[in-house]
């Protein structure tokens, strides 16, 4: 073997404290190393350009670079040794900028680091065989998962494409937070007027199927071929039949059912339809506040459907569906704000979400659209907001800013002015984060134009004063003084988290999630779309926090990611998926039973059984490997003598 | 390759790609200041890392050893780390009795968001290893021999079972040897004092059949290369086997990891008396010409060599294992003659293990390098292992893969005895046929006796060669260990 090695400076983020070139002059000992150097920049065209010459002047057969994580240009170095006629897979590389020269500023350690890390990735590349990659046939449809903007963006957005999408909603109705919003800033247009239009669009479209109130159960397969489970929820109304003219709802006798769509502030019946925009605008029963199902006498709803679609009987459907790629589009839910003692922990009835304080502001909320207090039904007048409730707080173990509660809360003074002009609004804030177009611009007419009391410092207590009012008491860190705001209402900007369950569908995506729970992008800046589970995307806030306008961007830039994967008619597999020997497979069964993925099966192999694996299944994750006892079985580039060659290289006595 | 002498101690850490080499990235691109001691291998995911890479690691000469993978549930390959955390603690509970301090293999998980996370366990870890220092090297342990003092008290009252309703086993062999290929028993050996095994293909064979307790060798090793998996599907053959309880139990193992059919095999079982410790009678016998003569009583054999009498009572001279032994008649069998013997007590300590229990870590250590200095590398203890069933493909013998090397080393002598424990790790059903195979008597048994005793400590008192039904231990998983205790780094 001919092994050249090239050592990058990466400017100055290596070469300023690892001696790039002893790194380089030290592995021209190492055996089989025919050729060794430094660069300033590897990845950029003339490194790329030098590594190439070098193959072709030094007829090199393998090649390692000592550089940035593989994580990071694992992929790029691949393709420039490929370029220069090398088999992709003939290549290493050693990390000496994570976790070297950015750990730690000792030179002497970190240049013997590199080398040493330098000679592991040699050791491993003598023992790398050239792989080839299969390709295979691609089903041409995405799954769709969670209706709300982000998701109905990137499903119209293939849609359009000409891909036919699957768009699976939990909820009855698509639109998710965002039709429940009354107006969006900073523009202060209505929501349901822009929303609305889009999911008319999901619903009319050809090349959409939607499932509401429905879950994924269980996801199997790979990018191209994913098999997904649709666990459709009874809704105990037949949906084909069901027209939405809503008599059921008008004749209901149960009529106490709390809103969910409403966020709980009203009331519903036990078949409702939750708005009227609803996409689908189909009735569903809530099965624990309705009297046919709880006592099994009523039945009323099924005597006026004109065209008896009200079936008690109706079990859930589970539906099979194959998919090329998966769009993940979970968005968030409240944190639960309950913890917060000191605004009450949820016994004063007028303090609110700010969701809640939406229902309220809406048209087709319970009030109407006229502002009522929950515990007495009247016109607050005087209106404080408590922002970063649940956010950028260590004390309960959450640092993460939500994110877009400073526009809201900013947005809903603006209302409350319009809605009530004599009313008066405070907001307690810590800082004003407003860096979107035209955003500092709005917060600042909130102020100005609007006359809302911005007041910098946190809450300490809010306590009711026995005469209807709230006293909420805290501090003016500007004016150094405490403060006493006597109010009708309290709106909480409350912080959020990932969607209940979203952690449990990462587990079925085999994507990475953090601890609220949004999932983990392949790389933090570079590929905020994709995940490191191939052909599954993320769009919107199930990735992290984002107002509208980047929810719609990340929902038609996970589009593209689907359109420009299924550009292609066949994908080609990663090769390093296991492999068995047959001489030596004693047919034991072991890899069999562990393999996370079914994707080894017996097989007749000239009159003997062995193990045999099944090329698009396989995953690479290794685990038969290490279960293997005599090693029939090996992972491509994972292989036991690849790994034992890095061991003993370290560990030499 | 020189370690910066004095200031860096050999720390190998293997990481998953998905979760913690991106959490080792995270570190790095936050510029999380750590020591420069950790060297990564990045591996797919935890579940691929052989515990026997980190045995390498060890005795080759890694002062410290780290995994980390995916914290459970969020494995990319759904399962893998919770696989992995089994075989991992089964490990680090194993290190100790070969005289490795644990505290020099960790195992954690760091998701790829954690860069802090990480900083802290490469801190910790790193600054653990130094306070523990460098390794204890081979090369530097003082050989230590010592020996076991193998008599306890049975469970049961052992004896020589000449009681033993042998005539209705061999009837009822006969009315089945026609449909048999062969049935696998004992027979005299070149004396009276030692069988060989017997393979039964007529009527006249089974006459030659003996029982009692000479009767030591475990004849579940021949029953993989007749019935075994591997085996071409046109050659497989229907066996018999006399089995004493304790070889009834590597049957079951074998038939627990379809490694053979049921269908293929029949038992015949007697109850078992207890069976004698070899290796110390022949100590005891010295150097002989001839064994004249053998009589049996209830207590024990008195042997005649050279005209000399020799007394030995088997409540003495008894294989370490059957004073623990709390299962004399085979439960699966499908002629079974004679009486469950009454079982009293629990069973204690094998001494082979307590020995080393009473060890210092550095007494083990030296203990190991003595031992294993006789090593022979005859390999008699996997041959006679009915459950080692690669044979031919053992990894010890072949370098693709590449685990072990020829060389004449105390260090591959050992390695090879964790490949053979590691390998037989929840399946090893204790019969002792390794160290009673052995030529040069090395007490090996008691690693794989360590390796029992974790199992079942960590996996509800699970006992090899119980239940044909059951599910190996490594080869399942719980989302929720109860036993395994997960440590802060």
């Amino acid at each position: 073997m001919r092994i050249g090695v090239f050592v990058c400076h990466c400017g100055s983020n290596i070469a300023g404290t690892v001696d790039c070139k002893a790194a380089a002059e030290s592995a021209l000992s190492l055996p089989d190393v025919v050729y060794a150097t430094d660069l300033m920049y590897s990845c950029a065209e003339p490194g790329q350009a030098a590594i190439e010459k070098a193959i072709h002047d030094y007829a090199l057969t393998g090649v390692v670079v000592a550089s940035c994580s593989p994580r990071m240009h694992e992929p790029t170095f691949r393709r420039t040794v490929e370029r220069a006629g090398l088999n992709r897979y003939m290549f290493e590389m050693a990390n000496i900028r994570e976790h070297v020269s950015w750990i730690g500023k000792d030179k002497v350690a970190n240049t013997n680091k590199a080398c040493e890390l330098i000679a592991m990735a040699v050791a491993k590349l003598r023992n790398d065989r050239p792989l080839h990659s299969q390709s295979f046939d691609v089903t041409k449809k995405v799954l769709i998962i969670g209706g709300g903007i982000a998701g109905i963006q990137a499903a119209l957005d293939c849609a359009d494409g000409g891909i036919p999408v699957i768009l699976v909603e939990r909820e009855p109705t698509i639109g998710g937070k965002m039709a429940k919003l009354d107006k969006t800033f900073p523009t202060v247009d209505c929501s349901a007027c822009i929303l609305g239009p889009k999911m008319v669009d999901v619903a009319q479209h050809p090349n959409i199927t939607l499932y509401a109130c429905s879950e994924v159960e269980d996801i199997t397969g790979y990018v191209g071929n994913f098999d997904v489970t649709i666990r459709k929820k009874t809704t105990y109304v037949d949906w084909d039949k069901c027209t939405g003219c809503g008599a059921c709802t008008e004749k209901c006798p149960s009529k106490n059912v709390p809103d969910r769509f409403n966020e709980n502030v009203g009331l519903t019946t036990a078949i409702n339809i939750p708005f009227p925009q609803a996409i689908p605008k189909r009735a569903s029963i809530n099965p624990d506040y309705c009297r046919k199902l709880t006592t099994g006498k009523c039945g009323i709803c099924a005597k006026i459907c004109p065209t008896k679609a009200i079936d008690y009987e109706r079990k859930d459907e589970l539906i099979n569906v194959k998919v090329g790629s998966v769009i993940a589009a979970t968005g968030y839910d409240l944190m639960d704000w309950t913890v917060y003692e000191e605004y009450g922990g949820g016994r004063y009835p007028d303090v609110i979400t700010s969701l809640q304080y939406e229902r309220l502001l809406n048209a087709s909320g319970p009030t109407g659209g006229h502002i009522k207090r929950p515990s007495d039904g009247k016109e607050p007048k005087r209106i404080v907001f408590i922002q970063c409730v649940g956010s950028r707080d260590k004390s309960i173990g959450r640092p993460l800013c939500s994110g877009f509660c400073c526009m809201y809360t900013a947005k809903q003074a603006v209302l409350t002015k319009d809605h009530i002009p004599d009313s008066q609004s405070y907001v307690f804030y810590m800082d004003i984060r407003a860096a979107g177009k035209l955003y500092d611009e709005f917060t600042r007419r909130a102020v100005e134009e609007y006359g809302t009391e911005y007041i910098r410092g946190r809450v300490s207590k809010i306590y009711p004063d026995g005469n209807g009012q709230l006293i909420v008491c805290g501090s003016d860190t500007l004016l150094g003084q405490r403060v006493e705001v006597p109010c009708d209402l309290v709106v909480l900007a409350v912080g959020i988290n990932a969607s209940k369950g979203a952690s449990h569908l990462a587990e079925k995506l085999r994507i990475s999630y953090d601890q609220y729970g949004f999932f983990l992008e392949g790389h933090p800046k570079l590929r905020p779309v994709e995940t490191n589970t191939a052909g599954v995307f993320l769009a919107g806030v199930c990735q992290g926090t984002k107002d509208i306008p980047s929810s719609v961007a990340q929902g038609s830039a996970a589009a593209a990611k689907v359109l420009s994967l299924f550009a292609r008619d066949k994908l080609e597999n990663d090769p390093q998926i296991a492999h068995v020997n047959a001489a030596r497979c004693v047919a034991c069964g072991k890899c069999i039973r562990c393999c996370p993925f079914g994707a080894i099966r017996e097989e007749e192999f000239r009159g003997q059984l062995k193990a045999k694996v099944i090329d698009t299944v396989c995953q690479g994750c290794g685990l038969c490997t290490a279960t293997c006892p005599q090693g029939a079985i090996q992972l491509s580039h994972a292989t036991d003598n690849e790994i034992l060659a890095e061991v003993n290289q370290l560990c030499q006595f | 390759m020189p370690v910066l002498e004095g200031k860096e101690l050999r720390i190998v850490a293997f990481l998953c790609n998905w979760c913690s080499y991106g959490g080792a990235d995270t570190a790095g691109v936050a510029r999380a200041t750590q020591p420069t001691d950790l060297r990564i291998i990045r591996v797919p995911c935890s579940g691929r890392i052989d515990p026997l890479f980190i045995l390498r690691a060890l005795l080759n000469g890694a002062d410290g050893v780290l995994v980390s993978g995916c914290h459970p549930n969020d494995c990319h390959y759904s399962a893998g780390n919770f696989y992995a955390r089994r075989r991992l603690e089964v490990l680090k509970q194993f290190l100790p009795i070969l005289g490795i301090d644990d505290r020099r293999f960790e195992y954690t998980w760091v998701s790829a968001s954690e860069g802090a996370r990480w900083q802290q366990v490469v801190t910790n870890f790193t600054a653990r290893i130094h306070e523990l220092g460098p390794a204890p090297r081979l090369e530097d342990a003082e050989p230590l021999l010592e020996m076991a003092e193998m008599a306890l008290k049975p469970l049961r009252p052992l004896g020589t079972g000449q009681k033993a309703p042998l005539d209705e086993l061999k009837n009822a062999i006969k009315a089945r040897i026609k449909d048999l290929d062969v049935v696998i028993g004992w027979q005299k050996g070149d004396d009276d004092a030692h069988t060989i095994p017997l393979f039964m293909r007529s009527e006249e064979d089974v006459d030659r059949l003996v029982w009692g307790p000479f009767n030591v060798n475990n004849p579940a090793t021949y029953v993989n290369e007749l019935i075994g998996s591997a085996l071409p599907l046109a050659k497989k053959k229907k066996i018999g086997l006399v089995v004493k309880g304790c070889d009834s139990k590597s049957v079951v193992e074998l038939l627990q990891e379809k490694l053979i059919d049921k269908e293929n095999i029949v038992l015949f079982a007697l109850p078992c008396e207890g069976t004698f410790d070899m290796a110390r009678i022949d100590r005891e016998l010295g150097r002989y010409l001839k064994i004249d003569k053998v009589e049996y009583d209830e207590a024990g054999v008195t042997i005649t060599a050279d005209g000399k009498e020799h007394r030995f009572c088997i409540a003495d001279y008894a294989q370490g294992k059957c004073y623990n032994c709390s299962m004399p008649l085979a439960k699966n069998a499908d002629e079974s003659f004679g009486d469950m013997p009454q079982i009293t007590g629990t069973p204690v300590t094998p001494p082979e293990l307590a020995m080393l229990d009473a060890m210092t870590l550095e007494q083990r250590f030296s203990f190991w390098k003595g031992e294993m200095d006789r090593c022979l590398r005859c390999y008699a203890c996997r041959n006679a292992c009915p459950m080692c069933v690669c044979r031919d493909y053992c990894i010890a013998d072949t370098r693709e893969p590449h685990f072990i090397s020829q060389e004449w080393s105390v260090r591959e002598k050992i390695y090879f005895q964790c490949i053979h424990a590691m390998h037989l790790a929840g399946r090893c059903t204790l019969c002792g046929e390794c160290q009673r195979a052995c030529p040069v008597g090395i007490p090996i048994l008691a690693l794989r006796q360590q390796i029992a005793r974790v199992i079942s400590q960590l996996f509800d008192n699970y006992q090899c060669g119980m239940d044909p039904e059951a599910t190996p231990p490594l080869l399942c998983y719980q989302v929720n260990e109860e036993h395994i205790k997960q440590r802060e780094l």
